[in-house]
């Protein structure tokens, strides 16, 4: 069972969401409507293919999680930016900037 | 660091699985809850909130199940689930399940035992540093037959050769050793310098030997085994008033080899070559030679280096030599020798059982497939996907193989223990077999490779069927059946063929040995006991030394009239060693025919005679009394045996056997020749023969009559060529006999080991390893037998099953019940036939291998193949019978409404 809603570049999500939690430590709900914030409604990301990445982050060690009260004081799993993981989503900004400058440069050739 | 991290993670869910799911759950909620309530800010009513969340992020059932399946510990959880499922599926047909795992257990075990046996003797390394570095050496005669070493010779190829960093002689024999808590009879070998540092393995306790031991007339010493130290010398760690006695010496003790050292194997103690004289002649072929490479050096160089040297040896010496080349095997390849044939049959024979069962349990799988086929063309139909199903069916056979395989493995610990009862004693390095990693490693290949093999196949008989088919079909055809019932049919014929060559192999064995015990030893073999001994002054040449075996004499001449006198023993004689049983402990030598020549006094006149091909003969040399022929019931031919005139002071005589007779004197009479054999006993008094006796297989039942010199043990004496042994024939029970012969060794020869025993008993001995390969063979093929018949009869069983309503018909047709159960047995018989034709063709290819093994028959034994043939077609004919009786007793009533 595939994920379809989202019609995000293959991983390009996981460096989503490592931008996102760059700012602040962020519950998955908030990593949600930031993302869909951010990218003006472009991607709407369903809590299934969410909850598969944070699973992968962390398990690879980019991310951390702790359970702390919202401002709603609801409980919710807090996500935060480890040191890995803000090397990885630098190095892997530059690499994106670097494709896509590239894929550019052949678009505008032809 | 992040795959251990994903690693560990996944192995707490995986055990922690409440509460990784909950904290999951419990996360899962806080996100909707959250989406919810965003939505009722914006207005929305509760209900239409939480629809609207429902419909945007799918049901929470679908989404926490997409997250557990995107982590690789849910694979593990499947796999699990399959296991478990099939271990359920398994437990519910305990009668099939049961089959199954013994016939696997049966072939897993059978095979990893043998494979025990296989890797100890054949595979691992022998327990040396650098084992195949060491090389056995032999000199080569020009027919290229290999003999041991003369001492000139060796001590030529140590000094000449660039090839060996060490390079050793050494020779054994029994011997009694007294000095120790009490006299015994053990193995004594004697080494040269260099045979320690050949093999790389010194004294755990104590020292080596030291070069004023290893000269002429040096000081004794010896250096003993491991178990002779702890059971004779009280495992004592100071070993400075440790003497031992033999060899007519008093040796001291100076160390100890470490535990498990055993080369020569079974060897109690070692001592230096050194302190006797060399025998000077080139032709004397007394030690075995071995020794460890240079560094680097190939065993082609090694043996073009000594070759050299041998034909240098040829060229100064000429005549005086029987070398002309030399050879060099790897120890290891030496020490195996014959039993490698004989070994590879076994793996061969137990590889095809294997075989054997897998094909059965193949077939069971595949009949349980296809009544199962309704079952999971539900499950298709209820969702499960191909791969899943086909999973399931992996899972299965890996149930069943690893089940079976475990037990099979417990089967193999148990056939190890018992395993020493029942080898033959010269398997070589037998006590090294044992359960180690590369024996469960074997094991445990064995199971994957049957587990995977099995499961493939099923799961792709599986796959061939149309599960929609069947279920539209319901249960009145049984279209994808037949295509199955057909597999199962070429499965059988596999197994036919199989065991049709194992039955021909253990068919050719079994005739060979039938052969070979009732062959004509040429003496009687009922009611003969033995009694081998060594007196300690009967080591060493006694050469000429009149008084040493006048003493001799005395004592054997008492030993025998008392034997004589036991109530019950009826003929009592001696010889120098058992014909048959322990026919390799006779020397064998070239004797000088005179022809009238005065008799040599030395031996370098001995050599000069010997150098004209005419005046040599060839035969074994054997020391006996009268009362031996008339014992073992020898007949005479010609002539006389030895009588009481033959003393220490009257001519020598010698008696020949008849095949000696016939082949070195062709229509002439050699009654009167007079011979010259001293080159075995070292006394030089030329021999005149006075008679012709029956031929002997004196070598083993399985060689040709040997060509013998007796000498007569009053005049020449026991020598270090001669094991005495007194054969005695008595119908009473001899236990009783063995009693007072026990009781007048222990007045008359105190000090001399002695071992009782009957002919039958050594016959047992000398047989074991025929009898050891024949047995399991024969238990293979047994075990192969019933296994395809078994086989037969469940795809008979089956097809009658599925064509009962046919046979309904057909009878209520009218057709007679003979017609049914010809209808019947011939589907048996067609897979019958066709397995014998194939299995024969495949035995024909395949028993040339075991030629070596047989005796008296050929490889393409006519007779045995006809007899398996038949016996397996008989077989198979009952097997299909059991269900064709069934399927003629069939009510066509019944049988037409039969679902």
């Amino acid at each position: 069972m595939t994920d379809k809603s989202s019609d995000l570049i293959q991983g390009t999500l996981d460096m989503l969401i490592l931008k996102t939690l760059a700012l602040e430590p962020m519950h998955g709900y908030g990593i949600a409507v930031r993302l869909e914030q951010m990218s003006k409604g472009v991607f709407r990301l369903n809590a299934g293919s969410l909850f598969v990445a944070f699973q992968r982050l962390q398990r690879a060690g980019l991310i951390t999680s702790e359970w702390k009260a919202t401002e709603n004081s609801r409980r919710a799993k807090y996500y935060s930016l480890t040191a890995p993981g803000r090397k990885k989503l630098n190095s892997e900004t530059r690499e994106w900037g670097r494709q896509v400058a590239a894929i550019a440069r052949i678009l505008e050739a032809s | 660091m992040s795959f251990l991290r994903s690693l560990s993670t996944g192995l707490r869910s995986l055990f922690r699985k409440n509460q990784v799911t909950q904290e999951l759950d419990e996360e899962l909620n806080s996100y909707l809850d959250m989406a919810a309530a965003e939505k009722i800010k914006r207005g929305m009513s509760r209900e239409e909130a939480l629809r609207s969340v429902r419909l945007e992020q799918g049901s929470r059932e679908v989404t926490q199940e997409v997250v557990r399946a995107a982590s690789w510990e849910s694979i593990v959880e499947t796999c699990w689930q399959d296991l478990h499922f099939a271990a359920r599926m398994l437990r519910k047909s305990p009668g099939f399940t049961s089959v199954a795992i013994l016939t696997l257990a049966l072939g897993i075990g059978a095979s990893t035992s043998i494979f025990s046996v296989v890797d100890a003797v054949l595979l691992r390394p022998l327990p040396y540093p650098n084992p195949t570095q060491i090389m056995r050496v032999w000199e080569q005669a020009p027919d290229g037959h290999r003999m041991n070493l003369a001492d000139p010779n060796f001590d030529d190829f140590v000094a000449q050769n660039n090839t060996f960093a060490s390079l050793a002689a050494y020779g054994y024999g029994l011997s009694s050793v007294s000095g120790g808590s009490e006299p015994a009879r053990v193995n004594i070998a004697v080494v040269s310098t260099g045979f320690f540092k050949a093999l790389g393995v010194e004294p755990f306790l104590g020292r080596a030997f030291a070069p004023d031991e290893q000269r002429l007339h040096g000081t004794p010493a010896v250096i003993v085994s491991y178990s002779y130290w702890q059971k004779y010398l009280g495992g004592a760690d100071d070993l400075s008033h440790s003497h031992l006695s033999m060899e007519g010496g008093a040796y001291q003790v100076v160390g100890v080899m470490p535990r498990g050292f055993d080369f020569p194997p079974d060897v109690a103690a070692w001592i230096p070559r050194e302190l006797d004289s060399e025998t000077p002649s080139r032709t004397a072929h007394n030690w075995r030679g071995f020794g460890r490479l240079r560094d680097g050096v190939t065993v082609a160089q090694a043996r073009a280096n000594l070759g050299a040297i041998a034909r240098r040896i040829r060229e100064q010496y000429g005549k005086e030599v029987d070398l002309a080349d030399a050879a060099v095997v790897p120890l290891a390849d030496a020490t195996v020798g014959d039993v490698h044939t004989a070994l590879l049959t076994l793996a061969a024979g137990v590889g095809l059982l294997l075989l054997v069962a897998c094909a059965n349990v193949a077939g069971l799988l595949l009949a349980r497939t296809s009544s199962r086929l309704k079952e999971l063309a539900v499950r298709a139909a209820l969702g499960a996907g191909r791969g899943r199903l086909i999973r399931q069916f992996l899972a299965e056979s890996f149930a069943l193989s690893f089940a079976g395989g475990l037990l099979g493995i417990l089967i193999a610990i148990w056939a190890v223990k018992i395993m020493p009862a029942i080898l033959p004693a010269n398997l070589p390095r037998q006590k090294d077999i044992a359960i180690n990693p590369s024996v469960l490693l074997f094991g445990l290949a064995a199971i994957v490779a049957v587990a995977v093999s099995l499961g493939l196949f099923t799961a792709w008989r599986a796959g061939n069927g149309d599960f929609h088919e069947t279920l539209r079909a319901g249960s009145r055809t049984h279209t994808s059946t037949a295509g199955s019932q057909r597999f199962r049919g070429f499965l059988v014929i596999g197994e036919i063929a199989i065991t049709l060559v194992i039955l021909v192999g253990a068919g050719l064995l079994g005739r060979s040995f039938v052969r070979l015990i009732s062959t004509n030893p040429g003496f009687r073999q009922e009611n003969l006991i033995t009694v081998e001994f060594s007196l300690p002054s009967s080591q060493g040449n006694l050469d000429a030394n009149q008084s040493a075996i006048a003493r001799q004499v005395h004592l054997m001449d008492e030993l025998l009239a008392r034997l004589a006198a036991i109530p019950g023993a009826e003929t009592v004689g001696l010889s120098g060693a058992l014909p048959v049983a322990a026919g390799d402990n006779l020397a064998d030598g070239g004797f000088l025919i005179l022809n009238g020549q005065k008799s040599p006094t030395n031996f370098e006149e001995w050599d000069r005679i010997a150098q004209n091909p005419s005046q040599v003969g060839q035969a074994l040399y054997c020391v006996a009394g009268a009362g031996y022929f008339r014992t073992l019931g020898i007949p005479l031919i010609h002539g006389r045996l030895f009588g009481e005139q033959d003393d220490l002071n009257s001519p020598n005589v010698a008696v020949i056997s008849q095949s000696l007779a016939r082949q070195q004197w062709p229509n002439q009479d050699p009654v009167g020749q007079i011979i010259n054999f001293g080159n075995m006993d070292g006394n030089l008094k030329p021999l005149t023969i006075v008679g012709v006796v029956g031929d002997v297989r004196a070598q083993g039942l399985d060689r040709p009559a040997s060509s013998i010199i007796y000498v007569n043990y009053r005049q020449r004496g026991m020598n270090g060529n001669s094991s005495p042994t007194i054969v005695m024939r008595s119908a009473a029970p001899p236990a009783e006999i063995l009693f007072a012969a026990r009781s007048i060794f222990r007045d008359l020869a105190p000090d001399a080991p002695v071992k009782f025993s009957t002919f039958a008993q050594e016959m047992g001995g000398w047989l074991a390893d025929r009898r050891f390969l024949l047995l399991l063979v024969g238990l293979f093929a047994a075990v192969a037998l019933a296994l395809a018949t078994v086989g037969i009869y469940g795809v008979v069983a089956f097809s009658v099953a599925r064509r009962t309503q046919e046979i309904g018909i057909r009878m209520s047709l009218g057709a007679p019940r003979s017609n049914i159960l010809r209808l019947v047995l011939g589907e048996g018989a067609r897979m019958a036939a066709l397995g014998v034709l194939i299995g024969i063709a495949a035995s024909l290819a395949i028993t040339r291998l075991i030629s070596t093994l047989l005796f008296g028959i050929t490889a393409t034994d006519p007779l045995t193949f006809a007899g398996v043939a038949a016996l397996l077609s008989a077989a198979a004919l009952l097997a299909s019978y059991i269900p064709a009786r069934r399927a003629t007793r069939v009510d066509p009533l019944v049988a037409l409404r039969y679902e």
